[in-house]
C-alpha cells in the first residue's frame, strides 16, 4: 500500500513538474524567464500620498499663489501690520503682455486694510521705458507715535489710527541696464482718527498739534518726486554689487499750504561677496532730510522714521520720528546651506529735528542675529531678533527680506 | 513481539526510503530551477532581450524636481549595498540593451563618429519651420517648432549673461553621452531670425501664469526672447533638439524598478551603467544627474512595446548652470549636506567649506564656471544623492573609467569644436580642462582595482595580459604579479588551486602542466603589486572555456 502511494505521489510531482519553468539551457532562456515571472504579475504603478502631494503643490501649488485671475493675497500691508490676508485679481498678459493689471484687498490679524488698483507697463520701448498707475485706500488703526525727535520715550506710546485715499503714477526710463531715472506724481488723502491699540493710550490723549503737528486735520498733499536709481546687484538677493537710489520729493499742501515741504531721501546699498559670495558684508546708508516751507509744519506722519524689522531692529516699530534721520546698517550674512542664511546685524541711527543734528553722535544702536529663507531673487521670510537697545530685546518674524 | 517489531521496522524503513525519495525528488526540482551552472554556453551575453514582453501598458511616472529632491535627500530609496552590479555579463561588462548600447567601450570609433554622435543629419535649417508650441518646463527658455515633414523640435536660447554656453554644453554632453554608450537625442546647432518666425495656426503654450493651455502668442516668443543672448549679427543662436520617437513615459528613476514593465527586472541601483554613470558625471560635471534628467520612451514595434531609456538635458553639465554659470558648490556638495551646515551654522561661517577657496580660472562668459585644478573625482557630488551613485563600487568605476580611457585628446578636442564656440579661447580651455579630468578620472578609478585586463590563454598554455591603468599612462608598471591558477567546476561552481601561486614581473605568465590538458573551464587570479596602488592587491580573476581547440574568456571578477 505506502509502495502504492509512493509511486502515486511521484507520478503526481513528475506529472506536475512542467508547471514549473523549465531548467534553462541558456543565459538568454534565464533572463527571459525571470521576466516571464514578472509579466504573470505585473502591478499598475501607485503613486504614494507624498508624491501625490508634491506633484500637487509643484503642478498646481505654485499657480495658487501666483496664478492668474482671483489669487489669493498673503503677507504683510505695511510694518506693524502683522500678517495679511486677502483677495486679488491680476491679469499679466494685458494687451498682449505690455500691461500688467493687478487689484487687491486685504486685511491683516491687527485689522489693518487696504485696498489697491494698479495697472503697470513695465517693458516699454524693449525694456527702456516703463509706466504705472495706481489708485488705493489704506486703514491702518494701530500704528504707533511715541513723540518726535530722538529723546521719545518708550513710555509715552500711543497709537493712531490712519485712513488715507491715494491715487497716482509715476514713469521712468532705463537708458542702461543698471540705470533708471523718473519722476511720479501722487495724491493723498490722509485722514487721522483715534488709536485702535487697547494696549496704550490714543494719540490725543498724550500729544497735541504742537507735539504732532498734522494731528486733527485732514489735509490732501501732491506729492511729486524725482528719483534716480542705480542697481547693479547680482543677484538681486545680492551677493556682489549695489543698490543706490535718491528721491527728491515735493509734498504740497493742497488745502492752505501750512504743511507744504520737500524731503530728499538717499539710500545707499553696498554688497561684498566673499567665499563665492557664500559670505556677504552688507552695509546701508539711509539719510532723510526735509526743509519745510516757511512758516510751514511737516505732519508728523509723513516723516521718516526708525524703528523695526527693517531699520533699527532693537526696538519697536515707529519708534523714532522725525523730519530728519540718520540709519546705518552692518550685516554679515552667512550660508548655512542653500536657501538658508545666517547673519548677524548692527544698526544705529537717529532721527534729528534739526538738520544740523543729523551726524553721527548719540546714535541709536542695537545688534542681533537672524535667519533668512530664500531665493536667489529675494527673501521670502526672516527672523531676526534685536537686542542691545534701551528699549530691550525684540523678535522679528517677516514675510520679506530686508536690505 | 518481536517479529511486530521487525515488522514496524521494515515498515518504517519503507516508508523513509520513499519519503526521502520525494524529498530528494523535490529538492532537486527546486534546486534546479533556483541555481544553474555558473557559465551558460551562451556566455558571455552581449545583447540582453529587455524587449521581450510587451511593455505597452505601462504608464507615465513623471517626477517633479522637488519631489525627487526630497525623496533622494531625505530619504534613502532603493537598495544601498556593496554588491556587484546586477546587470553585467560574465565579464563583467554591460549587455547592449533598451540601457545602454557598446560603443567607444568595445569597439574603435572615429573622431568623425564622436563628432556625429546621434546626429541624424550634418547640419538643420529653420526654413520652411513653423513655431508650434511653447516649451512646458525647464529652466532653459525655448519653444517648439515643426519642420515640413512634422517632426517635432525643441528650441532652446543661451542666457544673454552667458552666450553660448548652455547650447554649447548641450551639444558636447551629447556626443561625449553617446559615445559612452546611452541613449540620446539628437541635438543640432542653428541660427534663428527672430523675425522670420511663423507662429502655426493651432500652436498652444501651457501658460506659465496659470497653467491653462491657450493659442501661443508672438508675446510669449518675446518673453523667450528678452532672456536669450543676441548674437552680432542680431539673430540667435539656438539649440535644436529632436524630439525621440515613440509615446513619452516620463523619466525613469535611479532605483527600482517599474513594476508594470515586464522587461524590468534589475534594481535600476544595481544597474552597472547607472552606477558607472558618476564617472561620467564626474568628468564632464555632470550634476544634474538626476531622474528629472532622463526620459522614458515607449517604442512599438511588431505589435509590441518597449521601452527605451534615455539619458538628457546636458544643458548644465561642465561650467554651465543653463541659464548662469555654474554655482560653485555644484560638482562639490549636494544641495542639501547636513554636516557643512551644522558646521556652518555653529561656527557662525568661521568653517569655510573646501569649494568656498576654487579659484576659478578667468575664462570666456561660453565657458561658464568650470576648472580641473581642484577636481578630485572620488568627492564629485551630484545636486543630491543618487542611488546609483551611491552604490558604485570600484568595479563599475574602473568599467566607467575604461570606457573614459578610450578618449584621445584628439578626440576630446573634436567634440570640444563642435560646440562651435566663436571665442577660440573658450575652445582651448575646455578641451585642455577636459583632459586634465580625463587624467584624474583614470588616475583615480583605473588603480582602486587590480587592472589587469584582456587576458588571453595560448594553446601552449602561455597567458597574456594587459593592465588598463598603465597602457593609459595612469600608472607606472607594477613591480609584480601574483598568479594563481585553479581549474573550474562550472556544475557545482568550486575552483581547484592547481600549482604553486606564480610571481612574474612582466604581463605573461604560463598555465601549470597539465592544467590545460583535462577539463572544460580553468581560470588565473592575478594580483599585481604598486607602492602606490594598494587597490592592484585586489585579485581579478578571469574564467576561461574550452572552445574548439582554443580557451576563451568566459568570466570576470574583478574587486
Amino acid at each position: 500500500m505506502l509502495r502504492i502511494s509512493a509511486v502515486a505521489l511521484l507520478l503526481g510531482l513528475a506529472v506536475a513538474a512542467p508547471a514549473f519553468p523549465q531548467e534553462p539551457a541558456t543565459r538568454a532562456e534565464a533572463d527571459r524567464q525571470r521576466r516571464a515571472a514578472k509579466n504573470d504579475n505585473l502591478k499598475p504603478y501607485e503613486p504614494g500620498g507624498f508624491e501625490r502631494a508634491m506633484h500637487f503643490v509643484e503642478e498646481r501649488g505654485v499657480f495658487i499663489l501666483g496664478r492668474e485671475g482671483f489669487y489669493p493675497k498673503i503677507g504683510s500691508l505695511t510694518t506693524g501690520s502683522g500678517f495679511a490676508y486677502g483677495v486679488g485679481y491680476r491679469d499679466r498678459d494685458l494687451f498682449d503682455k505690455v500691461a500688467v493689471l493687478d487689484l487687491w484687498a486685504a486685511t491683516s490679524l491687527r485689522r489693518y486694510w487696504a485696498a489697491e488698483a494698479r495697472l503697470s507697463l513695465p517693458r516699454l520701448a524693449n525694456n527702456h521705458v516703463m509706466a504705472e498707475a495706481w489708485a488705493g485706500r489704506r486703514d491702518y488703526p494701530r500704528e504707533h507715535f511715541f513723540g518726535l525727535g530722538p529723546r521719545a520715550a518708550r513710555g509715552d506710546e500711543t497709537s493712531f489710527a490712519i485712513r488715507s485715499d491715494l491715487f497716482g503714477g509715476r514713469a521712468a526710463v532705463r537708458p542702461l541696464s543698471i540705470l533708471m531715472a523718473g519722476a511720479a506724481l501722487e495724491h493723498l488723502s490722509p485722514d487721522l482718527g483715534a488709536g485702535k491699540d487697547p494696549r496704550v493710550p490714543s494719540i490725543e490723549e498724550r500729544f497735541t498739534t504742537a507735539t504732532a503737528p498734522g494731528l486733527g486735520e485732514s489735509i490732501d498733499f501732491l506729492r511729486s518726486t524725482a528719483f534716480l536709481e542705480v542697481d547693479y546687484r547680482e543677484p538681486k538677493n545680492a551677493r556682489e554689487g549695489g543698490w543706490y537710489r535718491v528721491d527728491l520729493s515735493r509734498f504740497s499742501d493742497r488745502n492752505n499750504r501750512q504743511h507744504s515741504f520737500t524731503r530728499v531721501d538717499t539710500d545707499l546699498r553696498q554688497f561684498v561677496g566673499l567665499l563665492a559670495g557664500r559670505r556677504v558684508l552688507a552695509a546701508r546708508l539711509f539719510l532723510s532730510t526735509s526743509n519745510a516751507d516757511d512758516g510751514a509744519t511737516m505732519p508728523f506722519y509723513l516723516m521718516p522714521t526708525l524703528g523695526g524689522n527693517d531699520t533699527l531692529r532693537g526696538f519697536r516699530e515707529y519708534r523714532f520720528r522725525g523730519p530728519h534721520a540718520l540709519l546705518l546698517q552692518g550685516e554679515y550674512r552667512w550660508e548655512i546651506w542653500s536657501g538658508l542664511d545666517g547673519a548677524l546685524f548692527y544698526d544705529a541711527g537717529k532721527v534729528a529735528d534739526r538738520r544740523r543734528d543729523l551726524n553721527f553722535s548719540r546714535l541709536e544702536r542695537d545688534y542681533g542675529f537672524g535667519f533668512r529663507f530664500n531665493t536667489d531673487e529675494a527673501i521670502v521670510f526672516r527672523v531676526d531678533a534685536g537686542f542691545g537697545s534701551r528699549d530691550g530685546k525684540h523678535l522679528y518674524i517677516v514675510f520679506g527680506g530686508i536690505f | 513481539m518481536a517479529n511486530i517489531s521487525t515488522s514496524s521496522l521494515a515498515a518504517f524503513s519503507r516508508r523513509w526510503v520513499a519519503v526521502s525519495a520525494v524529498a530528494l525528488i523535490v529538492a532537486a526540482a527546486s534546486g534546479a530551477r533556483s541555481a544553474g551552472p555558473r557559465f551558460y554556453p551562451d556566455d558571455p551575453l552581449w545583447v540582453d532581450d529587455d524587449r521581450a514582453f510587451d511593455a505597452s501598458k505601462t504608464v507615465e511616472i513623471e517626477d517633479t524636481n522637488g519631489y525627487d529632491f526630497v525623496v533622494n535627500t531625505f530619504g534613502h530609496p532603493g537598495e544601498r549595498r556593496d554588491v556587484r552590479a546586477m546587470n553585467v555579463n560574465t565579464v563583467d561588462e554591460v549587455p547592449d540593451s533598451t540601457w545602454f548600447t557598446n560603443r567607444i567601450g568595445r569597439r574603435d570609433l572615429t573622431i568623425a563618429d564622436l563628432v556625429k554622435g546621434p546626429d541624424i543629419v550634418d547640419r538643420v535649417s529653420l526654413d520652411g519651420w513653423v513655431v508650434s508650441a511653447g516649451k512646458p518646463s525647464g529652466r532653459q527658455p525655448g519653444f517648439r517648432m515643426t519642420d515640413p515633414r512634422g517632426q517635432l523640435y525643441q528650441i532652446e536660447v543661451d542666457p544673454p549673461s552667458n552666450p553660448e554656453m548652455a547650447s554649447g554644453a548641450e551639444i558636447i554632453g551629447t556626443a561625449f553621452y553617446h559615445a559612452f554608450g546611452y541613449h540620446v537625442v539628437d541635438v543640432y546647432l542653428a541660427e534663428l531670425d527672430r523675425q522670420a518666425l511663423v507662429l502655426a495656426e493651432n500652436a498652444t503654450i501651457r501658460d506659465p501664469l496659470n497653467g491653462h493651455r491657450r493659442r501661443l502668442r508672438r508675446s510669449d516668443l518675446d518673453l523667450v526672447f528678452d532672456r536669450a543672448a543676441r548674437m552680432p549679427n542680431g539673430r540667435y543662436r539656438v539649440l535644436v533638439s529632436r524630439f525621440a520617437p515613440g509615446r513619452p513615459l516620463g523619466n525613469f528613476r535611479y532605483s527600482g524598478t517599474r513594476p508594470d514593465d515586464p522587461n524590468d527586472i534589475v534594481a535600476h541601483e544595481h544597474r552597472r551603467e547607472l552606477r558607472g554613470a558618476r564617472v561620467f558625471g564626474a568628468w564632464l560635471n555632470h550634476d544634474d544627474s538626476r531622474g528629472v534628467n532622463s526620459l522614458d520612451m515607449l517604442e512599438i514595434s511588431n505589435g509590441r512595446g518597449a521601452i527605451r531609456h534615455y539619458m538628457f538635458d546636458f544643458g548644465s553639465i561642465l561650467g554651465s548652470g543653463t541659464v548662469f554659470a555654474q554655482r560653485h558648490r555644484a560638482g562639490n556638495e549636494y544641495i542639501f549636506e547636513s554636516r557643512p551646515g551644522w558646521l556652518t551654522l555653529a561656527t557662525l561661517g568661521a568653517y569655510i567649506r573646501p569649494w568656498m577657496r576654487i579659484d576659478y580660472p578667468d575664462v570666456p562668459r561660453s565657458v561658464g564656471r568650470f576648472e580641473a585644478d581642484a577636481f578630485d573625482p572620488e568627492k564629485w557630488k551630484p545636486e543630491y544623492p543618487n542611488p546609483a551613485f551611491d552604490n558604485m563600487r570600484p568595479d563599475d568605476a574602473f568599467w566607467g573609467a575604461r570606457i573614459v580611457s578610450r578618449f584621445t585628446d584628439e578626440m576630446i578636442g573634436a567634440i570640444v569644436k563642435k560646440a562651435q564656440y566663436s571665442d577660440p579661447r573658450a575652445t582651448a580651455f575646455m578641451t585642455q580642462a577636459l583632459i586634465k579630468r580625463r587624467d584624474k578620472v583614470l588616475s583615480t578609478w583605473l588603480n582602486q582595482v587590480c587592472p589587469v585586463v584582456d587576458p588571453k590563454v595560448l594553446a601552449d598554455g602561455t597567458l597574456t595580459f594587459g593592465n588598463a591603468a598603465v597602457d593609459v599612462r595612469a600608472a607606472t608598471p607594477a613591480d609584480r604579479y601574483g598568479l594563481q591558477w585553479f581549474r573550474f567546476d562550472n556544475a557545482t561552481d568550486t575552483r581547484t588551486p592547481i600549482g604553486e601561486r606564480q610571481t612574474v614581473t612582466a604581463a605573461t605568465g604560463r598555465a601549470p602542466a597539465g592544467l590545460l590538458g583535462a577539463g572544460d573551464y580553468v581560470g588565473v587570479s592575478i594580483t599585481a603589486e604598486h607602492p602606490q596602488h594598494p587597490g592592484w592587491m585586489r585579485p581579478a580573476t578571469f574564467f576561461f572555456r574550452r572552445a574548439g581547440g582554443e580557451w576563451t574568456l568566459v568570466g570576470v571578477e574583478r574587486g
